[in-house]
């Protein structure tokens, strides 16, 4: 890992209100996730199916919000080397196309873990603190969606910063984005195998919860699946890398 | 009318078409892809059909749709010089903001008779629905176009003076959500944002969120008045605005 330009990649976010899109993406998720406790009737503060009310707004939550932000994450940071024609400059100061990349990856990557694990906290926080859920939380399942869901979130970026390199016209970057999103509500309702073909199906194949005739139940979250999307997704970001590095700058 | 020319002009191979014609028609395949896969038709024949597709749609995807035509449209302004020769030319500010809020509304429109004809194919061939798609949807539709022009005006505002194709589009997606919970919270007070507007338009006749169910007069005023009211404030506001820009170094 190449140190300097990860930390040069902060640097970088300066104005690019990173804070602000990341507290928007926390707070629709957090927002979600306590509409699905309290609009629903059914739900009794002490059972502890009112945990899964608060994982089922989350499990839609992240995949409504979480495919576009992240693209306008990636475009954001990306796009500035195509204004700026930072590829040449960086290139000739040794830091090579795909090496860049890998270095946002870092930097954001790094942003987006921190972003996943405080909503998925907060939620914990407002269900033990705000709404008063008496049974503990079932924190195995809890830590568990968290890291699936940050896994899925990895991936979608590691794909848009590629994209958004690639192509300098940022419309292709963002119109996937708001495709991936539909991609990601959608695929909750069709069957699994559909789910596994694109990255933001897997979203749908990390719900931890959902409404079953009158409660909430938990589900079990596919590992598997998201482990070999991860392993997948980790070599092809590797390949595409070095082939941008390959690159006349 | 030479303005809104030279906007048409330079909308030749901007790629605006994947926008305009991949979003609804995606739309309407995956809003009909968990009935597909089941089998069968819809419960409420033609109204499930469009509620699938288009009470969805006037959630989000319309208003994210609108935000990446205007970024694409102001997008050749910020490259290069072009700044500058917008500054400079002869070309009245107020002949500018409003040929480049009618293009984004021109080419959202053509994306609503996307998703028309898209809605009518899918429960013609998808689902082998008896007789039309109900005129009320039809009407719903060129009113959708007409009720675009706020949030087209207001976009194309927030991508002339941001210069990131991005951030306008998470702004979109942002705006939209606080403006479904307003609708549902305050009602037609709401409609004083441009985005609950296209929402509550997107939404007539479904009776889903905040709609009755049946469109009367009383439903329909307040859309228009706020219509108005909104694209006149919003051209004066741009107008101002740009008016008081200057070219950059």
């Amino acid at each position: 890992m190449n140190a300097p330009a990860v930390i040069n990649e902060f640097a970088k976010m300066r104005h690019l209100k990173v804070g602000v899109f990341g507290l928007a993406m926390v707070v629709a998720v957090v927002a979600l996730a306590l509409f699905a406790l309290v609009s629903n009737p059914d739900v009794d503060l002490g059972d502890s199916s009112a945990w899964n009310a608060l994982l089922a707004g989350m499990s839609l939550g992240i995949p409504l919000v979480s495919p576009l932000l992240l693209a306008v994450l990636a475009s954001r940071q990306t796009d500035m080397e195509h204004q700026g024609n930072g590829w040449l400059l960086q290139a000739t100061s040794g830091l090579t196309p795909g090496g860049l990349c890998r270095a946002k990856f870092m930097a954001l990557g790094l942003v987006v873990a921190v972003l996943t694990v405080v909503q998925s906290l907060l939620v914990l926080l407002a269900g033990k603190v705000l709404a008063g859920i008496l049974p503990p939380a079932p924190l195995g399942h809890w830590a568990g969606f968290t890291l699936c869901m940050l896994a899925v979130n990895l991936v979608v970026l590691a794909m848009h910063i590629l994209i958004s390199a690639k192509v300098e016209n940022q419309l292709v970057a963002l119109g996937i984005g708001v495709l991936g999103t539909l991609l990601a509500v959608f695929s909750q309702g069709l069957p699994p195998v559909a789910a596994h073909l694109t990255p933001w199906g897997y979203y749908s194949l990390a719900l931890a919860a959902d409404y079953d005739v009158s409660e909430y139940v938990t589900l079990p979250l596919a590992y598997p699946s998201i482990a070999a999307l991860t392993l997948v997704a980790a070599l092809l970001f590797t390949v595409f890398t070095s082939r941008f590095d390959r690159q006349e700058a | 009318m030479g303005a809104f020319n030279a906007e048409l002009l330079k909308l030749k191979r901007s790629l605006s078409w994947p926008v305009v014609v991949l979003l609804p028609v995606s739309l309407v395949l995956m809003g009909a892809a968990t009935q597909l896969a089941q089998g069968g038709q819809p419960d409420d024949g033609w109204h499930t059909v469009w509620v699938q597709s288009v009470g969805f749609y006037g959630l989000f995807p319309l208003a994210t749709g609108i935000a990446i035509i205007g970024s694409l449209v102001w997008r050749c302004e910020h490259r290069g010089s072009n700044w500058n020769a917008l500054m400079s030319g002869p070309t009245p500010t107020l002949h500018i903001v409003v040929a480049k809020g009618l293009v984004i509304a021109g080419l959202t429109a053509i994306m609503q008779v996307v998703l028309l004809i898209s809605v009518i194919l899918m429960g013609k061939l998808g689902f082998g629905l008896p007789g039309m798609l109900p005129g009320q949807y039809v009407g719903i539709t060129v009113l959708l176009a007409l009720m675009a022009l706020p949030i087209a005006f207001l976009q194309s505002a927030l991508s002339m003076l941001i210069r990131s194709f991005a951030a306008p589009i998470a702004v979109a997606l942002v705006a939209s959500g606080i403006s479904v919970v307003a609708l549902n919270v305050v009602g037609d007070a709401a409609l004083a944002s441009p985005y609950a507007l296209v929402t509550r338009t997107a939404l007539l006749g479904t009776g889903t969120f905040s709609d009755p169910g049946s469109v009367t007069a009383g439903d329909l005023i307040p859309i228009l008045a706020a219509a108005v009211f909104l694209v006149l404030a919003l051209v004066v506001a741009s107008t101002v605005i740009l008016e008081r820009r200057d070219t950059r170094v």
